[in-house]
């Protein structure tokens, strides 16, 4: 289960393939990949697929714009082929296409491998062993979490900002100057009421004797284990395979250039 | 990174993190607003450059706020990490973006030696970060694929952006904090009490 | 359970022989420089086992003084100290970082700022972490310290799912992890409801006795605590302890400084309180303002008022009391027209609330949040008071004058050019008040108005009110505050979705299985003051 492979083995693993896609601009490549970290997903973790989609669905539209973008403005070095067909003046050739789609398919495997990321990894596990694993600071680590614990109560904030803005009549105020005045309205005390906050849990946890020092005791001992590795050198290598074999079906492109 | 930084510091970076996760999403409608509009003409991603330059502004709020080498990238490092705790569809790509963009911006204030922070310097941040993190899309998101007059419309849209929603806003922003007062424990709450003092005096 | 006999006990065996824990010795604290101290020239000195109160009141720098005692303050503000203090006969500069953090554990007013992991046995593990126990221990460790403070098996609960009462035992137990020597609590029970404020005292009372810890209380509003407390001391607005002693003396020696001071007088020492319902005010109300018929209301699909009947009439004083969580603010805001009903009406002088123009209604209706701060729109105080009147388009000549009697009544003239959110708690107070009445409004809504202020700032409230209701304002109150329940015309209990009474406060009173349903308790003129009962078994 993906849920129980160590948070920063998982953020190596989904970071260097995202890394690795900006080399290509190939259709099948990214596609292929894509479809890799699909099964990948549904096979060997427990999230839902209607959950899946509500995050993986707009991305859709983002993922289509650019590639339109892309397909209408490509540069020289990318459009090649024959002209397909020509809009507002603009030739759109076989290249452009083809790149338009790549890119999107590579930003589609962003959001998918962010996606494995982001729905089977506990935040506290993840800082946790960011800090046993990767020996970032507690300091940084605990600051962290203690920040990222007032986000309930910022939402809840900004309801009550709503309505005491509303008592005030701050609505009514009119013009793109009394806008500008409302992101400052509810900014400024949210800001404000941070910042107190976060002096006020930074002393909290002093006075109860942490000091950032790296020498502690772990409630939550996480380790590396092989099939952490194993994770790892599976999203890894499933990508240099797909790489080769696009290689050697003639796909490949990288930067423009067919190998 | 680590022991030069107080607790406090950090967990304000962190909180930053939160507050301006939450008010990227507002701007991001806007942007959604702008980019519908310019869809039809393959202009969308237009939208998103021009509010851009908000995911610099926590960059620019520390380092103007706390007055340290390193507050600048540091507090863009946590804030990407926040919003990777947040959850949604951010990975640890992003934490991978916020490095970029931090040490773009943090790149202004270096070259300044850390001793100054008025608006120019800020503007001057905004801007560095704008760059910075546009010669990574150009590879990251491969905009390196599309037309030279594309990219340097979005270049200029994006480093526009930077200067004004990172750099201008952000001082606006961190100013007003300081005249409630609960700066009162850092570098910028200090300035203005002298400031205060020295005109009193 | 006779503590009474018991105190006397402990301080026949001390007499003589009290060793101090603590020692304050000249200790001055500034956050920037040493001419304008938070307090000054400080020394006292707190004894083994001892519970000492100290109050003061709000800004008299009682928090700072906490965080100094255990070597937090200065470097965490970077202000200034001079003078020392010794643990122990020990300077507390010479321990190590973190060292004296754990034997002197503090318990902080705000529960939802003290904590930095999600759930409960993560804060905990986090407290033994820093003390490097080894991890096979932690556990075992946890479940008792739940034990102790009656929470077992909330190991794996979410911290932000607690209530007040349960995060400030939480908060408890992180710290007695510690295994402190001295105990300090900074207004722990400011923010938590009458029951929840009363078990916590026992809590601490039980923990004093097993651990023999030495315990530091500092506090406003003493009247629960003074029962555990062997001594008190008094700090004045000038930053000196102005009255150290055994409860009973300073109290009856010092009565009018104190008072001057604005610190809460124990109620049993307090003999300008009226604590009769006020009769100025003509008891009979006929006109309707608000009424209330069927409602419900549903948050995230959760049930919080269900069928609901209820009538505010004109010129009334309203309370609405009832535990954490019951609906009361929710009550509130669906009588103001912040939120909508999900079944039900609700009239306004007789016509459907959300039939009302806006504007108008905004005039007409007035609400004071819990949080001054949140009502603050503006960068000056003048601009806050008139912003109303401008965005109504009220004439130059009125505006100002209003704004200046406005200022005047509420004491803000010389702040006129402040930032509001830069004032004193009692001040934003204030100020958010005043923002409700360049109108005079037919009814003002308060959300918990008096939580954490003290005697002076509730008592200016407390006039405020009073003139108010002589315009035959209708005023609605939220409040944990029994002493102000016991003032009001009319007290509505809310219990379960549901309201459980209706009617004066003095028929509440007597009605003991209701009282303890909805987590009330008595006023203090109702309580017995038999010296040596304990006041907890008089709770219900």
């Amino acid at each position: 289960m993906i849920s129980s492979i160590n948070p920063s083995i998982k953020a190596i693993a989904v970071l260097i393939p995202g890394i690795m896609l900006g080399f290509t601009f190939d259709v099948f490549t990214p596609l292929l990949y894509f479809i890799f970290i699909l099964i990948v997903t549904f096979t060997m973790s427990d999230i839902p697929i209607s959950k899946w989609l509500k995050f993986f669905s707009p991305f859709l539209i983002v993922a289509a714009s650019f590639a339109w973008m892309t397909i209408l403005y490509a540069n020289q070095t990318f459009s090649y082929g024959k002209v397909l067909f020509t809009i507002w003046g603009l030739e759109i050739t076989e290249g452009s296409v083809i790149t338009g789609c790549s890119l999107a398919l590579r930003s589609l495997c962003f959001v998918s491998l962010s996606l494995l990321f982001a729905l089977t990894t506990d935040s506290t596990k993840f800082m946790l062993s960011l800090m046993q694993q990767c020996k970032v600071p507690p300091k940084i680590t605990y600051g962290i979490l203690a920040g990222y614990r007032f986000l309930p109560s910022f939402r809840e904030e900004m309801e009550i900002l709503k309505q005491a803005h509303r008592i005030r009549g701050v609505h009514r105020t009119k013009g793109i100057k009394g806008k500008l005045q409302q992101l400052k309205r509810y900014s400024i005390p949210l800001l404000a009421s941070g910042i107190r906050k976060a002096e006020r849990v930074a002393i909290a946890m002093e006075s109860k004797g942490f000091t950032g020092e790296r020498e502690r005791t772990h409630f939550h001992q996480l380790t590396v284990q092989k099939k952490d590795w194993m994770f790892l050198a599976l999203l890894i290598g499933g990508l240099a395979v797909i790489y080769i074999t696009s290689y050697y079906l003639g796909y490949l492109n990288i930067f423009g250039k067919q190998f | 990174m680590g022991n030069q930084w107080k607790l406090k510091e950090i967990v304000l970076m962190s909180i930053l993190g939160v507050v301006f996760g939450i008010i990227y999403l507002a701007f991001f409608l806007i942007g959604q607003g702008i980019r519908n509009i310019l869809a039809p003409f393959g202009l969308a991603p237009f939208g998103y450059e021009i509010i851009f330059g908000i995911w610099f502004i926590v960059s620019i709020i520390a380092a103007y706020i706390i007055r340290k080498p390193g507050a600048a990238f540091t507090a863009e490092v946590i804030a990407g990490i926040t919003e990777v705790l947040l959850g949604t569809a951010a990975g640890p790509g992003l934490i991978l973006s916020a490095a970029v963009q931090g040490a773009g911006a943090e790149l202004a204030f270096a070259l300044t030696r850390w001793k100054d922070y008025r608006l120019r310097v800020l503007v001057l941040s905004g801007m560095t970060a704008a760059v910075i993190s546009f010669a990574w899309h150009l590879f990251y998101a491969g905009n390196i694929a599309l037309a030279p007059w594309v990219i340097v419309a979005t270049f200029a849209v994006r480093v526009f952006s930077g200067a004004l929603l990172a750099g201008v806003l952000g001082k606006w922003i961190s100013d007003q904090l300081a005249k409630t007062g609960v700066l009162r424990g850092y570098a910028l709450g200090k300035e203005l009490q002298k400031q205060r003092e020295q005109g009193a005096a | 359970m006779d503590m009474h006999l018991e105190r006397s006990c402990k301080n026949n065996v001390n007499k003589g022989q009290r060793k101090p824990v603590l020692a304050v010795k000249d200790f001055s604290f500034s956050y920037e420089n040493l001419n304008k101290p938070i307090f000054h020239q400080l020394s006292f000195e707190l004894y083994e086992r001892e519970t000492t109160l100290l109050m003061g009141p709000s800004g008299s720098g009682k928090s700072s003084l906490a965080l100094c005692l255990n070597g937090l303050y200065p470097e965490a503000v970077e202000g200034t100290s001079s003078g020392s203090i010794f643990f122990r006969g020990k300077n507390i500069r010479d321990f190590h970082k973190g060292e004296i953090n754990q034997k002197i554990g503090i318990v902080f007013q705000d529960p939802d700022s003290q904590f930095c992991m999600l759930t409960v046995e993560d804060e905990l593990a986090f407290t033994l972490e820093n003390r490097k126990i080894p991890n096979a221990e932690m556990p075992k460790r946890i479940s008792a310290v739940l034990q102790q403070i009656g929470m077992d098996g909330f190991q794996k609960r979410k911290i932000h799912e607690l209530s007040g009462g349960q995060k400030q035992k939480i908060a408890l137990a992180s710290v007695l992890l510690l295994e402190p020597e001295v105990l300090i609590l900074d207004e722990p029970t400011a923010n938590l409801d009458p029951v929840s404020r009363l078990e916590f005292i026992r809590l601490i009372r039980s923990m004093q006795r097993q651990f023999g810890i030495t315990v530091f209380i500092i506090e406003h509003q003493i009247d629960d605590w003074f029962e555990i407390a062997d001594r008190v001391l008094v700090m004045g607005s000038n930053g000196r302890i102005i009255a150290d002693g055994e409860v009973n003396t300073v109290f009856s020696e010092n009565k009018n400084r104190l008072r001057e001071e604005g610190v809460f007088l124990p109620q049993q020492f307090d003999d300008c309180l009226n604590h009769q319902n006020s009769k100025s005010i003509p008891t009979s109300f006929d006109k309707v303002i608000i009424s209330i018929e069927n409602l419900s209301f549903k948050r995230n699909e959760q049930m919080i008022l269900k069928n609901m009947n209820l009538e505010i009439r004109h010129g009334e004083f309203v309370a609405i009391a009832g535990e954490n969580g019951a609906g009361k603010s929710t009550l509130l805001q669906l009588m103001a027209g912040l939120l909508k009903p999900t079944n039900g009406e609700i009239y306004f002088q007789d016509v459907f609330l959300h039939h009302w123009n806006e504007k108008e209604l905004r005039k007409r209706i007035g609400f004071v949040f819990q949080n001054p701060e949140h009502q603050f729109i503006t960068d000056t105080v003048y601009d806050e008071i008139t912003f109303g009147m401008k965005l109504n388009e009220e004439s130059e000549e009125k505006i100002k004058s209003t704004a200046n009697q406005l200022m005047q009544q509420f004491h803000l003239i010389k702040h006129r050019h402040s930032n509001p959110f830069s004032l004193s708690g009692g001040e934003k107070r204030r100020l958010s008040v005043a923002t409700m009445l360049d109108e005079t409004p037919d009814i003002l809504f308060f959300d918990e108005p008096t939580s954490g202020q003290d005697a002076q700032t509730m008592e200016e409230l407390m006039n405020i009110i009073e003139k108010l209701r002589e315009n035959g304002t209708s005023i609605v109150f939220v409040t944990h505050n029994m002493d102000i329940v016991d003032q009001v015309d009319r007290v509505i209990v809310l219990h379960q979705q549901k309201i459980i009474y209706d009617g004066i406060p003095d028929n509440l009173w007597g009605r003991k299985e209701l009282l303890k349903k909805a987590r009330l308790c008595l006023p203090y003129r109702m309580k017995s003051h038999d010296e040596g009962v304990p006041v907890y078994d008089l709770v219900y």
